[in-house]
């Protein structure tokens, strides 16, 4: 019998090998969120419904690459393609924020995040950066499809390819601009609520009610609220940028191009801080 | 059954949850009330107010938010173990909570829409449009309700609905519109009290019984789901 107030030695060690870091762990979150978006790693239902909507985008794109080859005319341009696809957008990130961060509120995992080297900031910007990658993919795959339906049918050689990438990639960057914008408010509202469903029905109804806002004001006798209109609404915020930055919208802004870039902008940014800020304490929930 | 009436209520309004639902009535009155200050014809922006903010958006919305809410957050949480387990026969369970579902609904909506209706027109309009309203609180919170006891992730189905259903099928298909209850509560509206504001499709019969056939359907449906209802544990 050994003597009391003997402590054995049972093996315990300290890790030794290296850390891996902040920078690590925002990657590591970041791979996580796009796994997750696409329900990637996960049951064949959680795949379910991301998948319907990339699989009606890329449907369009299909239809509108091989309408394209037939009859030779552009039916859908890169950037009307965006617009059109609004709806979808909306779903998809009804489906995706609350995936991203409204399970991370209700399972508990923010606390033990946080008590890890992990800030707040590289949270969000984890988050924010899958999300964007998440709906930037949803509209540049099938905007690359139909850029090689473009491509491979084009008549006028290398140069018509040169030609029709001139056009891909502002739409890129359109679809760029659409993903910052609805990844930051979508995420926003997730944020605030642990229970999916009701983070899902609010990104929706915050995305569809601005929309008649946009109409009311349209209609009110004064050209400048018309021609500020636009500003109402998310979705129309977009397309009035994409009209300022030279589409083709066939949308009246007069001289307020600019105010529409200092909202999209200032808007993003906003979604942002407040994410930022709404992530500086957690354990209040 | 006013128990789990109550506690349903409770759940829905408990803490804060009950100031989620006050920005979309009061966006209602608000444009409304902002259109009529500036002197703006209704015929100008009835529309879009109405049609498209109220009954379009401000409706199934709510009812969405309420409907799977009432059941498919227990669902969600596992709580609803403990209603079950009680004596209580499933039919009372769905009934009792149908009825929040429904009158939450009802009110949310029917009350903004009937101040909007009366800036925009008459008081008749406006009781046309709550009548409308409490209609189409019946027939979609039967739906939701259904929802959330067939998928586990009701609120996505209800946004299928909603948005691909009435929204981008019931323009481009017409034959959807007989099956869409968002047509049912414009023509309800339309019939009591027209105006250009308000274009019917379909007609009022038609509306009326096929209402009241989502209604009951989706409650019976909803009640034969539960009682064959089986505890799945924690999905992805």
């Amino acid at each position: 019998m050994s003597e009391a107030g003997v402590i054995h030695d049972i093996g315990y060690q300290r890790y030794e090998g290296p850390r891996l870091g902040r920078f690590a762990m925002q990657q590591a979150l970041y791979v996580h969120g796009l796994r997750a978006a696409f329900g990637l790693g996960r049951s064949a239902k959680a795949k379910i419904f991301p998948w319907l909507v990339f699989g009606i985008m890329l449907l369009v794109a299909v239809i509108a690459a091989a309408v394209r080859s037939v009859i030779g005319e552009t039916i859908l341009t890169y950037t009307q393609f965006t617009v059109q696809m609004n709806f979808l957008i909306i779903f998809f990130a009804a489906i995706v924020a609350p995936q991203l961060v409204s399970r991370d509120l209700r399972a508990g995992t923010l606390p033990l995040y946080f008590s890890r080297p992990l800030r707040a900031a590289d949270y969000v910007i984890a988050k924010y950066a899958a999300m964007v990658s998440a709906v930037w993919l949803l509209l540049g795959v099938p905007q690359f499809i139909m850029f090689l339906g473009g491509a491979f049918t084009t008549k006028d050689g290398f140069k018509g390819v040169w030609n029709e990438l001139g056009d891909l990639l502002p739409g890129w960057g359109f679809s760029l601009l659409c993903a910052l914008m609805f990844a930051g408010i979508s995420l926003l509202v997730a944020s605030l609520t642990g229970k999916q469903a009701f983070a899902a029905g609010g990104i929706v109804a915050v995305f569809l009610v601005t929309t008649p806002i946009v109409g009311v004001l349209s209609s009110l006798p004064s050209t400048t609220a018309n021609q500020l209109a636009f500003l109402a609404s998310p979705p129309f915020l977009l397309i009035a940028v994409g009209q300022w930055m030279g589409g083709d919208f066939e949308i009246e802004l007069g001289r307020f191009g600019p105010v529409y870039g200092i909202e999209a902008v200032s808007l993003i940014v906003a979604c942002l801080l407040i994410l930022l800020a709404r992530y500086r304490k957690v354990a209040s929930l | 059954m006013s128990t789990v009436a109550f506690i349903t209520a409770r759940g829905l309004f408990g803490r804060r949850r009950a100031l989620l639902l006050l920005p979309l009535p009061l966006l209602l009155i608000g444009l409304a009330a902002i259109c009529r200050a500036y002197d703006v014809s209704p015929d100008m922006w009835g529309q879009a107010v109405i049609v498209g903010l109220g009954l379009v958006v401000v409706l199934p919305v709510v009812a969405l938010i309420v409907g799977t809410g009432v059941l498919g957050s227990e669902i969600d949480d596992g709580t609803i173990v403990h209603i079950l387990t009680k004596p209580l026969a499933r039919r009372e369970i769905i009934l009792a909570k149908y009825a929040v579902a429904a009158s939450v609904t009802a009110v949310v909506s029917a009350v903004p829409l009937f101040v909007t209706g009366v800036l925009a027109g008459s008081v008749k309009l406006g009781a046309a449009l709550a009548v409308a309203a409490v209609v189409g609180a019946l027939a979609y919170s039967a739906l939701f309700l259904l929802f959330s006891l067939v998928s586990r992730r009701p609120v996505l189905v209800g946004l299928v609905y909603i948005l691909v259903w009435e929204g981008l099928l019931g323009n481009f298909v017409s034959g959807t519109k007989n099956l869409a209850i968002g047509q049912y509560v414009i023509t309800i509206a339309d019939k009591i009290a027209p105006t250009a504001i308000l274009e019917s499709t379909i007609g009022l019969t038609t509306a009326i019984v096929m209402s009241a056939i989502f209604t009951v359907l989706g409650t019976v449906a909803a009640i034969n789901r539960l009682g064959s209802f089986s505890l799945a544990g924690e999905t992805s």
